[in-house]
């Protein structure tokens, strides 16, 4: 791994140490690529705290154009980013805020074949999108590739983050075997999808770096509206279709 | 005995329409206990399908689809309705 620079080990000295990074932890961070899709409540602040963290490499994928709504949560969008592509505006928000981290933006959200392609060229996928169908697309990339994977959802002053180590855990077809129902506009509060994407960022980062425990095979729920946590230990489902005895041809 | 409810997820505000605490017989199951809290929900509302089940932090399944075991008092069975927003 080539060593950090001056101007780098300065910018990181608070994470580095004690019940922290390490520093060859600090540089697999350095050495390592995150995908977040999509970077809106969750995914943006996730991809600012990977950014800020010192991740060598972010992909960020959302398409669209920013409108007024999203910037009740959506923290790297802005007023004078309203009507402009998202993918474009939270790149230059991101680089702005870390010169060491590569900032790859995608306008679009990958089908199945991208996805792959995505899962293949990263260490970490980070699952930030409003739709099931979306997730699942991004388990089973990440089932095939065997590339980690945190799942964050929200709904109203509730985030949950699953945390998928493919072949060793739970996957998300296994924890929900039917999609739940479809929701286009659910509410949301700003600060549980910062909260949920801040926890999904620090999970990508114990991962990366090989730091401390991370919430491996685990759900875990934080109801902001009745101020309670939980976490459960999910089971693997050996008739699962994505990770299960069939689909591993045993 | 009895064994603490929480519900949680997509919807909480179902959890005020439910106990904190259900009273069971010694032999009840995972499966008496969710009878028993559908009971107590009015006529036109009942949990999701799709609820993943864990009883003191154990993943038991969907509310459609779970193993069943024998609860113990002091048990706390948790109900999560999936949550997709992102």
């Amino acid at each position: 791994m080539p060593d950090l620079t001056p101007d780098e080990l300065e910018r990181y000295s608070r994470q580095i140490g004690p019940g922290v990074l390490s520093l060859d932890g600090q540089q697999r961070l350095r050495c390592s690529t995150a995908l977040v899709t999509r970077a809106g409540g969750m995914g943006g602040p996730a991809a600012l705290m990977l950014a800020m963290a010192g991740v060598g490499r972010l992909i960020v994928a959302h398409g669209g154009h920013l409108i007024s709504p999203d910037l009740n949560r959506q923290v790297l969008g802005s007023e004078q980013g309203l009507g402009k592509p998202r993918a474009a505006e939270f790149a230059a928000y991101l680089r702005g805020m870390n010169r060491f981290v590569q900032v790859e933006p995608l306008d679009y959200e990958p089908d199945d074949d991208q996805a792959l392609e995505l899962a293949a060229r990263c260490d970490v996928i980070l699952s930030c999108p409003p739709t099931f169908e979306e997730r699942l697309r991004l388990n089973r990339a990440a089932v095939i590739t065997g590339t980690p994977l945190i799942d964050a959802a929200q709904w109203g002053m509730t985030g949950t983050l699953i945390v998928v180590r493919p072949g060793e855990t739970a996957c998300l077809e296994c924890v929900y075997p039917a999609p739940p129902p479809f929701e286009e506009l659910f509410p949301v509060v700003g600060a549980i999808s910062s909260a949920t994407g801040s926890l999904a960022a620090l999970e990508a980062i114990k991962i990366l770096s090989q730091t401390g425990r991370p919430l491996w095979g685990r759900m875990f729920t934080y109801d902001g509206y009745h101020g309670r946590a939980t976490a459960v230990q999910l089971q693997r489902r050996p008739q699962c279709p994505r990770c299960g005895a069939a689909a591993r041809g045993a | 005995m009895k064994i603490q409810v929480i519900y949680t997820g997509r919807g909480y505000q179902l959890a005020e329409l439910l106990p904190d605490e259900l009273e069971l017989d010694d032999a009840a199951g995972v499966g008496d206990a969710l009878r028993l809290l559908a009971k107590r929900l009015p006529a036109d509302v009942r949990l999701p399908d799709t609820c993943l089940i864990s009883v003191s932090g154990q993943h038991l399944g969907t509310l459609a689809q779970h193993n069943s075991v024998r609860l113990r008092d002091g048990d706390e069975l948790t109900l999560i309705a999936p949550v997709a927003g992102g």
